[in-house]
């Protein structure tokens, strides 16, 4: 595994830590994290709710900022960049898949997956098959036109899953990706994921709590009270 | 871009209600000012036509260098002579663009029935050339008088207004006597007789104003000149460039003389004009109070409304900018749906306008004439862009606060 290695790294954390600060309390939610994830692993963050899965899976995804700490992202270090070129690297390269789904409403299956191309430009004769492909991938083909309210939550989340693989990113961020749907349909979407990461070679990080979605990964970070207790390689 | 203006128009079509009232809000501001527009429009139009063609100022007048600033103290030195009115009226024949050259006296004096006397001021002029000006009036058209017309050839027959005629009980037929000082000096009367009484709004005036023949007025002063040449012109637009040809052309002359435009000489119409500009300001204030505030609200509600999903298009790599962007579409269809709504409401008050035809007496003026409003389309197409800059404006505000909230705050926004 490159990760072990040390040599092409998609991720590296060094010593990153993550304080709340609301009025006079202060939330540690990361203690400090050291961590390094290579190109093409499947990774689960596990641990029990409150542990800072989310605030970890946030900072990867460049969508908050660590307290302190080194972050690099593809070799390149995340904290000095604008907000602009953050949101450029989060387009290109990280694919985001939420608990809640997060379509937009007022799209449909197909408007919502061609998204994250037309945020960077794309022309429609280039996003349009791209998304057809993904929707038909995710098993969606036949619901394409279909707004978000009209389809079930797994159909939601394989649009979402769709979503954020259009733009083949490097990496793909999932914060509780079932934790709204019922087992059997978590257990399918996590096989999706894993098709996905097998298939394309794309990075997979995605958080949990629930014990019986872990057969599937290759790496699980146990997470516990900021910190990380324990690692385990399973392939 | 097609997908942020379906995104846009979906969310208003989803909160079809808000939309609507924020819409109706824009349309009325627009309707009002495009309609208040016109009737300004309509109120410049027809006091210039008042000026020129209504008090018989015509498009340019020449005078006597100084006539105006002592002429009132000295009439006899400040009158053009024949010579002089030949030489300006050769000048300006020779302009296409002046269709008739005209002189004027005025006069003033004391006017008695036999019993009693009282002053008088009248404006002498060449009977024949009063239908040049009356034919001028499109907007402010009324009969200005009852009797019977002022002729070349019945140089005592003149027109009185009707407040001086009940002051000295004259009507249509009467006879009186002028009294005044000739321009050397010597008091001189002469007979007239009533063939017209005026309407004159202006109580002021109304007590005082006469209207006779030039050769009346000349005779009365024994003098065979007149204090000013007035020039009519095919078209007011051209006032500007043939009041630079004459000026030329009589300075090249040496004739000694001044000319004025009828807006330098038309207080009235700069007074008009101050007036609705103000009223048109304190309207255009509160439509904007109106529309910027509506604006405000409804995108306030559609970012709070809207923060998850703010949050959702950053993660995806959607820019600060994208996100005003993405608000500023929204509003500004408001605002274009909003104007094209009001232009629909400003047609249909001048359709009924037009087909109602309702009248009214405008200040200054003593008769009922149809109320009008005209439409200046660069007019209501640079309002249209003005209001919908506006909404993007007001759109901005709440959107800079959308744009620039945490993600992870946005995300986690219910
Ligand atoms: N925005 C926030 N402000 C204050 N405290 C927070 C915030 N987000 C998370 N926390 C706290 O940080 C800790 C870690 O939270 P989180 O990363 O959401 O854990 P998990 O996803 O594992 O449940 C928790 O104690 C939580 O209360
Ligand atoms: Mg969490």
């Amino acid at each position: 595994m490159r990760a072990r290695n040390g040599e092409n790294l998609l991720i590296e954390m060094d010593e990153v830590t993550k304080i709340y600060t609301l009025g006079q309390t202060r939330v540690e939610a990361l203690k400090g994290i050291s961590l390094k994830i290579g190109y093409g692993e499947f990774v689960a963050v596990w641990g029990p709710s409150g542990s800072g899965k989310t605030t970890l899976l946030n900072l990867i995804g460049m969508i908050d900022q660590p307290t302190s700490g080194r972050l690099c992202f593809g070799g390149r270090e995340i904290t000095s960049l604008t907000d602009n070129q953050q949101s450029d690297l989060r387009n290109q390269a990280i694919g985001f898949i939420f608990q809640g789904f997060n379509l937009i409403p007022v799209l449909s299956a197909l408007e919502n997956v061609m998204l994250p191309l037309q945020i960077r430009g794309e022309k429609l004769a280039r996003a349009l098959p791209a998304a057809q492909k993904r929707l038909a991938q995710v098993g969606l083909g036949d619901f394409i036109q279909q707004r978000p309210d009209k389809l079930s939550g797994g159909q939601r989340q394989r649009v979402a899953i769709a979503r954020a693989l259009v733009t083949e990113p490097s990496l793909v961020i999932a914060d509780e990706p079932t934790a709204n749907l019922d087992t059997t349909t978590a257990m399918k979407i996590v096989d999706l994921m894993r098709e996905l990461n097998r298939g394309e070679n794309t990075t997979f990080i995605f958080s949990t709590h629930d014990q019986r979605l872990l057969a599937q990964v290759d790496r699980l970070i146990d997470l516990q009270d900021g910190l990380i207790r324990g690692e385990e390689y399973r392939r | 871009m097609r997908t942020w203006f379906k995104i846009a128009l979906r969310n208003l079509k989803k909160n079809r209600r808000r939309s609507l009232i924020t819409l109706l809000a824009i349309a009325l501001g627009f309707a009002s000012v495009c309609l208040f527009g016109g009737f300004t429009q309509y109120m410049y139009d027809a006091n210039q036509e008042a000026a020129i063609y209504g008090r018989a100022l015509g498009h340019l007048t020449v005078f006597k260098q100084g006539f105006l600033e002592q002429g009132q103290l000295d009439p006899a030195r400040y009158l053009l002579t024949t010579e002089e009115i030949e030489s300006i009226r050769g000048i300006c024949t020779a302009n296409p663009q002046v269709v008739m050259v005209t002189p004027q006296l005025q006069i003033s004096g004391l006017v008695s029935n036999g019993k009693i006397s009282t002053i008088f001021i009248a404006h002498g002029l060449v009977p024949s050339s009063i239908d040049a000006f009356m034919n001028g009036m499109k907007l402010f058209k009324f009969l200005e008088f009852e009797g019977r017309k002022l002729e070349d050839d019945s140089p005592y027959g003149v027109a009185v207004a009707k407040g001086l005629a009940k002051l000295l009980g004259l009507k249509v037929g009467s006879n009186a006597v002028v009294l005044s000082t000739t321009v050397d000096g010597q008091t001189n009367a002469l007979d007239m007789e009533v063939f017209q009484l005026l309407n004159v709004d202006t109580e002021f005036l109304n007590n005082k104003v006469m209207r006779v023949p030039l050769a009346f007025a000349q005779q009365l002063y024994d003098t065979r000149g007149a204090d000013r040449m007035v020039v009519l012109l095919d078209r007011t637009e051209n006032t500007e460039p043939v009041f630079k040809q004459l000026r030329t052309a009589m300075q090249e002359l040496g004739l000694g003389v001044e000319i004025k435009t009828w807006k330098q000489l038309s207080q009235w119409y700069q007074k008009v004009r101050d007036m609705f500009d103000l009223i048109f300001l304190f309207l255009f204030v509160i439509v904007f109070v109106i529309v910027v505030m509506s604006v405000v609200n409804t995108m306030s509600m559609a970012v709070l409304e809207r923060t998850r999903e703010i949050g959702t298009l950053r993660a995806l790599g959607l820019k600060r900018r994208g996100v005003l962007l993405m608000f500023g579409i929204e509003s500004s269809f408001l605002g274009v749906f909003g104007c094209g709504v009001g232009l629909l409401l400003t047609f249909m008050v001048r359709a009924w306008v037009n087909f109602a035809q309702p009248t009214w007496t405008p200040p200054g003026i003593s008769a009922s004439v149809p109320l009008k409003i005209i439409l200046l389309p660069s007019y209501m197409v640079s309002s249209g862009i003005a209001l919908v800059a506006l909404c993007v404006l007001a759109s901005l505000l709440p959107a800079l606060r959308g744009s620039r909230q945490n993600i992870v705050d946005a995300l986690g926004h219910v």
